[in-house]
């Protein structure tokens, strides 16, 4: 009863369209304030005792490093390599869209800004080329995504944070189904292109390619830099994403110098806003899952999908589905903190690997990021393509349906994701 | 210009200063956190020692706590950047008027809540206030750490009683777009043809 309540209440106060984070408190308030005797004073102190922990200071600091890598040149030289490896194939500059999506990925923890540092250069570079539009738009949209799969990832640290599983075991288990997606998006852009003829580089000389590489290896360092440090034990998540942005500082204010000194205090303020914009659901989100909790509600949950006979393989169909539709009106991050406390313990319940289920809500988020109505890469991607949401929508589809194959790979086989951190001891 | 106007200002650019700050000092305390944890493991003469005495076992409490300040003030920020985003797919469906009138509401109950929150909070200050209460490692009075909250959140409720008041009268909602790129206005240009495969040698700015 009191989960219609809740529910009911969270979902009539974020269709209001006030913010979710605001609709999150309201409805803990409302309920706390109407009809349970927990101390209402707990309140205050949870919402300062909620982000009190070391790991989900990797988010703020993860933010920081993407700023400093989208406006400091890093992404540029990571496009010019990819460009000078793959340029030459079918689709040419598409594919190099797709290896420099997962490229920058590698270095940054967040899909909008993955297609915001890619799409804004190879884009209009496409246009230029003489690439149909909307090839230019889908590819860069989709392949965009990869930044929450392939580590570093914030989604990732979410759900880490609300589940209490290991940041790094989920960073490990990303990397297989990261590279595997950036495969089968390349395949999908290399069909299309090559049945549409469209243009292709003329093939890069190796001298060229190792002057591409030798100029964006100061990017591709801060891949070996985070995870090879997690790996090592070299320091923690948290630790790795402050050194990332100092380095990254470093690389774009320094190395490269596309960036001033006097460009850092804006980088910073738009890190800090968005780093407490995020910290401000978790926050409230918390503070909801923490109200859940008391009402036991998750545990209710799980044990009448048990007594209605649903096995994993329906479960986690339910899931996708369920997060797939979450996914049209809400963005990641505030869906993995409430979706998350809420599917864990059912899923626990019946026995799927807490950290495949952490790489199923990220690929879910994926698809929902390119999904209309409301993906947040493509808002990003039609500013960029300067195309309407329509139309980006259809310009999408192909990969969007490889995507969508890409999820039941995913979901059903969870070698594909465990597989990497059991080999490296990360989980067992 | 009006006082009042003056003070609007100077407080807009405190909260900007005081976030920014926060961040850069939050990011470079780790940062040397680590590297002296590393050079302290090496064998250097006579730095080894140095570097021992320091102890930095304080650092992740101090980042917590710059990070929970910055993310209460960056939350008051973030309402006059229009960075809180919602679910507004049904809202915009609505017609001008009906439009006007959720926004106003969604604008208040934000206001309502982050009111609540600060004297909620303020209440939690004041008692913590009366106790020896101190943090582990730093041992400062755990008041004062708490303080983010009343504060932070006043200033929330503040904002949003401002952009609600704009809103009302001028029908202007700070927007914040996620596909801004500073840095990044002139596109590179990567034709097909071979010399424009690294047009970084002399593109770089």
């Amino acid at each position: 009863m009191s989960a219609a309540i809740i529910f009911g209440l969270l979902l009539a106060l974020m269709l209001t369209g006030m913010p979710i984070s605001i609709a999150l408190g309201l409805t803990v308030l409302t309920f706390l304030f109407t009809m349970t005797e927990v101390p209402i004073q707990a309140v205050a102190m949870k919402l300062f005792t909620g982000i009190e922990s070391f790991e989900i200071m990797a988010i703020p600091f993860f933010i920081l490093a993407g700023n400093f890598l989208t406006h400091g040149g890093v992404a540029r030289r990571m496009i010019a390599f990819a460009t000078s490896m793959v340029g030459h194939w079918p689709g040419g500059l598409g594919l190099a869209a797709v290896v420099a999506c997962a490229l920058f990925a590698a270095v940054s923890g967040s899909s909008p800004a993955t297609v915001v540092a890619i799409g804004s250069i190879l884009i209009p570079a496409m246009l230029k080329a003489g690439y149909p539009p909307r090839f230019g738009a889908g590819v860069v949209t989709t392949s965009g995504a990869l930044g929450i799969l392939i580590p570093p990832s914030i989604v990732m640290v979410l759900y880490a944070v609300s589940t209490n599983s290991s940041v790094g075991a989920l960073f490990m288990a990303g990397v297989v189904p990261g590279l595997v997606l950036a495969f089968l998006l390349g395949l999908t852009t290399w069909w299309r292109a090559w049945r549409g003829g469209f243009p292709r580089n003329p093939r890069a000389t190796w001298a060229e390619r190792g002057r591409a590489l030798r100029e964006s290896l100061w990017g591709l360092l801060l891949i070996v830099l985070v995870l090879g440090g997690i790996y090592t034990g070299l320091f923690t998540p948290t630790e790795a994403a402050a050194v990332s942005a100092v380095y990254a500082f470093i690389v774009a204010v320094f190395v490269y110098k596309d960036m001033d000194l006097r460009d850092v205090p804006r980088v910073l303020l738009a890190s800090a806003n968005m780093s407490a914009m995020l910290l401000y659901i978790i926050t409230n989100a918390i503070l909801f899952s923490f109200l859940m909790t008391s009402e036991h509600i998750p545990q209710t949950m799980a044990q009448w999908l048990l007594d209605a006979g649903v096995g994993p393989i329906a479960f986690l169909l339910l899931v996708n589905v369920l997060l797939l539709v979450a996914g049209n009106v809400m963005e990641p991050s505030s869906i993995t903190l409430i979706m998350a406390p809420i599917l864990f313990p059912v899923a626990m319940k019946l026995g799927i690997d807490p950290i495949h289920f952490g790489i199923i809500m990220v690929v879910n988020m994926e698809v929902g990021m390119c999904h209309p109505p409301v993906g947040l890469n493509l808002y990003v991607a039609s500013g960029i393509a300067k195309m309407g949401i329509t139309e980006l929508t259809i310009a999408v589809w192909p990969w969007l349906l490889t995507m969508l194959g890409f999820l039941g790979l995913v979901t059903y086989w969870p070698a594909l994701s465990l597989a990497l951190p059991r080999a490296l001891a990360m989980m067992r | 210009m009006n006082p009042l106007n003056l003070a609007g200002r100077v407080l807009d650019r405190l909260e900007e200063t005081l976030i920014a700050t926060l961040m850069a000092a939050a990011t470079l305390l780790i940062f040397v956190a680590v590297v002296h944890r590393y050079l302290a493991g090496m064998p250097i003469p006579g730095l080894q020692d140095w570097l021992l005495h320091i102890h930095l076992s304080w650092a992740q409490e101090l980042c917590i706590f710059m990070f929970v300040w910055m993310a209460k003030f960056g939350a008051a920020y973030g309402v006059r950047t229009g960075i809180h985003v919602g679910v507004d797919v049904l809202v915009n469906r609505l017609a001008p008027a009906r439009r006007k009138v959720m926004i106003l509401f969604g604008l208040l109950a934000g206001a309502l809540f982050t009111g609540i929150i600060a004297t909620l909070g303020g209440i939690m200050v004041w008692k913590i206030g009366h106790t020896l209460q101190v943090s582990s490692d730093l041992e400062w009075p755990m008041w004062i750490v708490y303080l983010a909250i009343p504060l932070g959140s006043g200033l929330m409720c503040f904002r949003f009683l401002q952009v609600a008041r704009r809103f009302n009268r001028d029908g202007e909602l700070p927007h914040h777009d996620p596909g801004q790129v500073e840095g990044l206005d002139e596109p590179m240009d990567i034709a097909p043809g071979a010399d424009n495969i690294h047009p970084l040698a002399g593109g770089a700015k």
